[in-house]
């Protein structure tokens, strides 16, 4: 394909991304996902009063590379081959171009707004999908749940117990980061970027900070990368256990709910001892950390965790080991590997369906270009796997902060950010709790931010859920929505 | 069976058992203690990184309704005239009572009305509402019912449907497409019935005050019973702040 092939983390000058006509745009994007790349952002990097410049950005794990390519959309030439009756995973992204900046897909198999409810994307208002006929109903939920979460608006079509689509409707959580993100100072956005969504502060700060420095091409120690991967994976641990909790709590089994909750106060107060804060929050900033960790600190997170390890080994071979577990979670709400990877599903939930898909050693950064981490998959797709991956992800984890605390590097925990590049851009990809992050960023000829267009997990993943509860009973919507875990706010931004 | 017990012996007593003399870990940031006397003349050094623009001078204070509690101020400030305690106790129950000075002693506040302690003194029920809330505080009010915590034992308890509520924790800086919503929910409730915000989000709009996706007109409509500020707040600031507002031993 024509593009611009960049590594993770890589600055480049936005002059080098190749500006394409329309047709050759198409066939380059076409190609590239014919050759096993994944759509990562799909966005309008400029605009003027006539003309919008439009950007695709492709992944490919198999060859570590990233591919930018570019097209211009004018007022009036506004449309373009869609490319999701094909490539499934371009869906969503192309419904985030047509509500950002009316670029319209011709023949979108399925055209809805993403985070603005009214939004009128090409002729007529959307109106939710619905099935009709003979003892059919509709079931509608939220934007206020039940539980202590966060809004988002589901529809279920439904035929007595069965779910035949379950319609997702999001953007309540809107809070407009992506803009405020340009026009305010560092210290704001890397608040900005803790309250992303605030389960993963470690995971998005990470992402800027490492955009941040490679746009200012700053190097940071080796003391510091350690430490933020150390951050990262406790950031793993606690969200994996809360999900673990979460899933024992929807099918009724107490006492694992009860304990990984223990076990995640225990990690989440860990977190605090590196930073003062159980989320890591003011723990990352770019150019390096606002803490270093103290022997003491050190010494205690140790225990902390050699006591998560040895009870959250024992808690999982009995919860994994419980008939009456294992008969709610086993075969309940799969999604098929094929499905996973059409619609380019990400995170342990992909792993858990059979895709290879992680940061971490497909595209390392930091601390994990040096001690590399196993891709753990399953093959099931099911509860049973999305819980069972998360369980194998936190055994992981812990040997990994281990493994970094007997050789700590010495150095210094923060370095000055140089100057900014100017009309430069960035792609940087983060491995979450959740799954791949992907910050994309572009600096003006000042060398201030032109566009920061965010990337979280969730925004593929939630159409894995809806895939999830397809023929299912309308009942196991908690338990598959634990399951995936996923982000209302990462997703609305 | 005897791995139930097992795992049950394994938990041991992990709850906090005193909740107004619990120890939080060293670096753990609460009430700012000010001291504006060691502030030189013409420095705003804290002022300008402050990244809510939290802090006012002459004299000292931080307005813990904004504040985010990232530490920018206390790291940069020449003179270590800030320095932020240990102390959870934070909640109180008028906005004016956020603003902390070098005068600020304890932060408590003030004990609900009568007619409140006697509906709600043994028994409360409250509904949550996330109104863009980066589930930071979401996760921290789940916390409150985790075996550490385990704030049923006070009698406060989240409840699935506003009818079955005293009253409504809010979270996030209130998202234009949570204002209908919101409505909704406080207005199913039964009256008497109480509204607390929970983080500086929801107090202030936090990092996002400046933001134009924001309706917050609901707060201008109803009056506020406790304000909780954090980023997110600790649990323990909720279930004290409950305690003393409720007048709980």
């Amino acid at each position: 394909m024509i593009s611009l092939t960049v590594q993770n983390h890589q600055p480049f000058a936005i002059k080098n991304i190749p500006i394409l006509t329309l047709q050759e745009f198409e066939g380059s994007v076409r190609e590239g996902m014919l050759t096993h790349a994944r759509m990562i952002g799909l966005f309008g990097l400029e605009k003027t009063q006539t003309e919008t410049t439009v950007i695709a950005v492709l992944s490919n794990p198999s060859t570590s590379s990233l591919h930018l390519v570019g097209t211009v959309f004018t007022a009036i030439n506004n449309r373009y081959n869609s490319f999701a009756g094909v490539h499934q995973q371009t869906h969503y992204f192309e419904c985030e171009l047509a509500e950002n900046h009316h670029i319209i897909p011709e023949g979108h198999p399925w055209l809805r707004p993403v985070r603005k409810q009214t939004v009128v994307l090409d002729k007529q208002p959307y109106s939710m999908y619905r099935m009709e006929g003979e003892e059919v109903h509709e079931v509608a939920v939220g934007p206020i749940h039940a539980g202590v979460i966060e809004p988002g608006h589901f529809r279920f079509q439904c035929h007595g117990e069965l779910v035949y689509h379950l319609e997702i409707n999001l953007g309540y959580q809107h809070r407009g980061i992506e803009q405020l993100l340009l026009n305010t100072s560092a210290a704001q956005q890397n608040i900005l970027c803790e309250s992303i969504t605030g389960d993963t502060t470690v995971g998005h700060t990470m992402a800027h900070a490492l955009a941040v420095e490679a746009i200012s091409r700053t190097t940071v120690s080796l003391r510091t990368q350690t430490l933020r991967s150390i951050a990262e994976e406790l950031e793993r641990i606690a969200m994996h256990l809360a999900g673990l909790g979460g899933i024992a709590n929807d099918v009724g089994y107490a006492i694992g709910a009860a304990s990984y909750g223990r076990l995640r106060t225990l990690v989440i107060n860990s977190s605090a001892l590196l930073c003062g804060s159980r989320f890591g929050r003011g723990f990352i900033v770019p150019g390096g950390l606002r803490f270093d960790a103290t022997t003491e600190a050190i010494e205690l997170l140790q225990k902390n965790l050699s006591l998560v390890q040895k009870d959250v080994s024992t808690i999982n071979s009995v919860m994994f080991d419980a008939s009456s577990v294992l008969a709610r979670l086993d075969h309940t709400g799969t999604v098929s590997g094929e499905w996973a990877k059409s619609i380019g599903m990400v995170g342990p939930a992909a792993r858990a369906s059979g895709i290879e898909l992680d940061t971490r050693s497909q595209f390392p950064y930091g601390a994990y270009r040096y001690s590399p981490l196993p891709l753990i998959t399953l093959s099931t797709g099911d509860v049973f796997a999305r819980a069972r991956i998360r369980s194998l992800e936190i055994d992981e984890s812990i040997r990994f902060i281990f493994e970094q605390f007997e050789n700590l590097p010495s150095g210094s925990i923060f370095n000055e950010l140089q100057p900014r590049a100017k009309e430069s851009g960035v792609i940087s990809m983060v491995e979450g709790w959740r799954g791949e992050i992907a910050h994309c960023v572009f600096t003006d000829s000042q060398g201030s931010w032109k566009r920061y267009k965010i990337k979280d997990p969730s925004f593929h993943n939630w159409y894995g859920l809806a895939l999830a509860l397809r023929s299912e009973a309308i009942s196991d919507f908690p338990l598959c929505n634990k399951s995936f875990d996923l982000s209302y706010s990462g997703h609305d931004l | 069976m005897i791995e139930s017990i097992q795992l049950r012996v394994l938990q041991g007593d992990p709850i906090v058992h005193d909740i107004h003399h619990a120890s939080l870990p060293p670096l753990f940031r609460g009430k700012p203690e000010l001291h504006s006397d060691q502030c030189p003349d013409g420095c705003n050094e804290c002022q300008k990184v402050c990244p809510t623009n939290a802090i006012q001078l002459h004299p000292l204070s931080i307005d813990m309704g904004l504040c985010v509690f990232c530490p920018l101020c206390e790291q940069q400030c020449p003179e270590k005239a800030i320095h932020f305690t240990n102390e959870y106790h934070l909640a109180c129950s008028s906005r004016e009572q956020l603003v902390v000075s070098d005068a600020t002693k304890n932060i408590s506040p003030e004990l609900a009305s009568e007619k409140i302690r006697k509906y709600f003194g043994k028994s409360l029920k409250l509904r949550q509402i996330s109104a863009g809330g980066c589930n930071g505080c979401e996760l921290e009010l789940n916390a409150l019912s985790n075996v550490n915590f385990d704030m049923g034992r006070f009698g406060i308890e989240f409840v699935a449907s506003p009818r079955h509520a005293d009253g409504i924790v809010i979270t996030g800086p209130l998202p234009k497409a949570m204002a209908e919503a919101t409505y909704l929910c406080y207005d199913a409730i039964p009256s008497p019935k109480i509204n607390i915000l929970f983080g500086a989000c929801a107090i202030s709009g936090g990092i996002f005050k400046d933001s134009p996706e924001l309706n917050r007109e609901f707060l201008n409509n109803y009056p506020v019973d406790l304000f909780i500020p954090g980023c997110p707040p600790h649990p323990l600031t909720f279930i004290a702040g409950m305690l003393d507002w409720l007048d709980k031993k």
